[in-house]
């Protein structure tokens, strides 16, 4: 071993310095030297040793931009979290809406290992009235294929609705999610295959209504399956496919009553601007099977990327001695492209190349998106007095436009107009008013 | 009903056939110089394990200071044997960790200990300081390589050496302490286990005398040769009985002790006792130890029964504020 640099620096200070035990006389001769330095190097070798030792036993505190993390070996504990503040105004509607700032989200995640086999995640909200409980599941993870995951988990359908809610283009998201479950309770397999270029997930839940959120417990003794496959051929392939991905999604179960809203059965259908447009009539019910496919796909090529799907959700309901199967569908194209030249993709832009700096030259990244939606109502819900076309509308178009500035990989602001508009949902059957929402976000995800 | 009761009996008819098909994983937590010892027996015992049961028996070693894997395996670290340096080891593990019962010594013949060896004097070629016993490990300009006592079984035995001999030969207490202070005065690295000293004076040719291990003081030198190094045995050493024990609540909880005991059984075996020999440790079967007579000098040793046993020479020299900690902090 050659000592040269720092340790060269301390073996010599310590040469000068120490006085080994074995050390007699006033003028050591060269083989005292020699083996002083032997001593010295040894004992740096026995501290580099220990020193070694105790990193490999100490757990590793890791803080990063992707939030903080507790590590050793395979146990882990992530913090992670995304909080946002909203201002949103309605134009033109006479006071019909509230203009207001509200928290969106105020979730922090708890996620990690427990070993190689075991995987977990909690995510509360803190935003509402009271605190909720987001996603709460654990994982087995078997391999890379094969990965079991109880607990509240986003239902396997929407394309737009199994992306990060740190991610979405949009403030809200467009009319495909109502039509699909939120959260759900239950239990799934999932997992990757040839090289991550397949995805799936088959999974046996409560089942909820359209667009909501499960309840603590299922509210209909009746159960709901849910398959999703999902391509990306080209991911490993490079090119301009290799952002190229599609697949479906869908559910199968049955549902009884006539609970709506969030634990419910029966949907409420809502705007962008997240007011409720359509509602079946009172005394309706859900009763009997309930159908959702949806296929999707996504494209993201360079600073262009395209999301769009198809929901078409169809479901049992009665009312007195009336029973039709309702079959309502909702569609999207949501569009983006990235100013300043870093990759669009399904996480958004997850590093600008110039975070923003206060009088210095970055500021961050910024992008332009665009999206058109449609949700229809089947007009036998309107035609069997299952719901009335003086209060709820037959159908609603949506145009949005919007940018968002990712100051650094963290923080995001989000400027969005939308305008809906509606056929029927007002008195008389007259369609109900456009709807132009200006809606602004500052987020902060880790 | 007949149907549940179908269903339990296959259960109970499959179970022991998974369990027979299912290979076993021993971890043996020894002290620092057994890795070649163990690597023998492991290869062997598991051959004879398959033929005699039809199972594969993989073990797992893992190696240390003996006062460091005793301290590991309190914490924690299932062992289904442990194979220490001293029996003081074993006994703060059945002490703290309260995983095998207190008179674990008595469960195997000659206190556990299936092996014997001693501690001796490596030297460099030619004995250039001209080291010949105890009394010149004292002397001015001798530079003593010998681990922490702390943290080695290994340690403690050359410890104690000193100290009998000190003891024997100034008659008290003070003088012992006294001469042994000045023995670590002589010191200059304190590695945590014995190899690591082998290490720092054979490789690393620090020193002019390593307190070795009598199987290390060999194995270094049939490693590396006997124009490199020489044995000098002093005129008292002390009789290290390294023992072994199975660790009764890892093993109940893992199914090992069939195989655990085997495996410790296996030491004291013809097969066992001849690869101690062949590894330079005295046999405790005095046929097998005839056999190997010619390999290890005949010399005075105490015991550790001159001391007392192992809980009072631990307590007076090793613990907390004991004579070790009294000299070394005064050196």
């Amino acid at each position: 071993m050659k000592i040269t640099g720092p340790t060269g620096l301390v073996v010599g200070t310590l040469l000068l310095g120490a006085q080994p035990a074995f050390a007699q006389s006033q003028k050591p001769t060269a083989e005292d030297l020699d083996q002083r330095i032997r001593i010295l190097e040894r004992k740096l070798e026995l501290s580099q040793e220990e020193a070694d030792k105790k990193a490999k036993d100490s757990a590793a505190v890791s803080a990063s931009e992707k939030g903080f993390s507790i590590k050793k070996g395979d146990f882990e504990l992530k913090l992670r979290g995304l909080f946002q503040t909203d201002a949103r105004i309605f134009v033109d509607d006479d006071g019909a809406f509230n203009d207001t700032f509200l928290f969106r989200r105020l979730r922090p995640t708890f996620e990690g290992s427990l070993g190689k086999l075991v995987g977990f995640r909690l995510t509360p909200e803190f935003a509402g009235d009271a605190a909720t409980v987001v996603d709460a599941y654990f994982d087995l993870k078997f391999s890379p294929a094969a990965t079991l995951r109880a607990g509240k988990v986003k239902g396997p359908v929407s394309l737009e609705r199994l992306q990060s809610g740190s991610a979405i283009a949009f403030i809200e998201r467009g009319f495909p999610t109502e039509l699909a479950p939120n959260r759900d309770i239950g239990v799934q397999l999932q997992g990757a295959l040839f090289n991550s270029t397949f995805n799936y997930i088959v999974g046996y839940y409560n089942g909820v209504a359209d667009g909501r959120d499960a309840a603590t417990r299922d509210v209909d003794n009746r159960k709901e399956v849910g398959v999703r496959v999902f391509a990306e051929p080209f991911k490993n392939v490079g090119g301009a496919l290799a952002g190229l991905g599609f697949g479906v999604g869908g559910t199968h179960g049955s549902q009884f009553g006539s609970a709506v809203g969030n634990g419910g059965v029966l949907p409420q259908y809502r705007t962008p601007g997240q007011n409720t447009f359509f509602k079946y009539a009172t005394d309706v019910a859900a009763n009997g099977d309930h159908t959702r496919v949806s296929p999707q796909a996504y494209w993201y090529v360079g600073a262009f990327g395209v999301l769009t799907e198809y929901i078409q959700s169809e479901q049992t309901v009665a009312l007195a001695d009336v029973e039709e199967g309702i079959r309502n569908t909702a569609w999207q194209v949501a569009t983006s492209f990235v100013l300043t030249g870093e990759d669009a993709s399904y996480r958004g832009v997850t590093k600008p190349s110039q975070p923003f700096t206060l009088g210095g030259e970055g500021w961050g990244a910024f992008e332009l998106i665009a999206r058109y939606g449609e949700l229809s109502v089947d007009d036998v819900a309107f035609d069997a007095g299952l719901a009335s076309i003086n209060s709820s509308a037959r159908e609603a178009r949506s145009l949005g436009v919007g940018a968002n500035w990712y100051l650094s990989p963290n923080v995001k602001v989000v400027l969005n107009y939308t305008q809906t508009e509606f056929d029927g949902g007002a008195a008389g059957g007259a369609d109900r008013s456009e709807e132009k929402a200006v809606f602004a976000r500052l987020q902060l995800a880790y | 009903m007949n149907r549940l009761k179908s269903l339990v009996a296959a259960a109970a008819l499959a179970l022991p056939l998974a369990a027979h098909a299912a290979s076993v994983e021993l971890l043996n937590v020894s002290y620092d110089p057994t890795r070649e010892l163990y690597k023998d027996v492991n290869e062997k015992f598991a051959e004879s394990w398959k033929t005699k049961s039809g199972d594969a028996v993989t073990i797992k070693q893992s190696h240390g200071g003996s006062g460091k894997q005793a301290r590991g395996v309190i914490d924690g670290l299932q062992a289904d044997v442990v194979t220490l340096a001293l029996a003081g080891d074993i006994d703060a593990i059945a002490e703290n960790a309260k995983t095998l019962p207190k008179d674990w010594q008595k469960r195997l013949p000659n206190n556990s200990s299936p092996y014997t060896s001693t501690i001796v004097f490596l030297v460099r070629k030619n004995n250039p300081k001209n080291i010949r016993d105890w009394d010149d490990l004292v002397k001015p300009g001798i530079s003593v390589i010998t681990p922490n006592p702390k943290t080695s079984g290994g340690a403690r035995w050359n410890y104690l050496g000193a100290w009998a001999y000190a003891q024997r030969k100034y008659g008290t207490d003070a003088a012992a302490k006294d001469f042994v202070g000045k023995l670590y005065k002589n010191v200059p690295i304190l590695d945590t286990g014995a190899r690591g000293s082998t290490t720092t004076f054979v490789q690393r040719g620090i020193g002019d005398v390593l307190l070795a291990w009598e199987n290390e003081a060999f194995l270094s030198i049939e490693e590396l040769g006997p124009d490199k190094f020489e044995i000098v045995v002093p005129s008292l050493s002390i009789l290290a009985e390294p023992p072994v024990a199975v660790v009764d609540k890892v093993v109940d909880k893992k199914g090992t002790r069939k195989v655990a005991e085997a495996y410790l059984n296996f030491l004291y075996s013809d097969e066992g006792q001849k690869l101690a020999g062949k590894h330079y440790y005295r046999p405790s079967n005095p046929a097998i130890a005839a056999q190997f007579a010619a390999k290890f000098p005949k010399l005075d040793l105490v015991t550790i029964a001159d001391f007392g046993g192992w809980a009072p020479a631990q307590k007076m020299h090793f613990g907390d504020g004991g004579v070790f900690d009294q000299i070394y902090s005064a050196r």
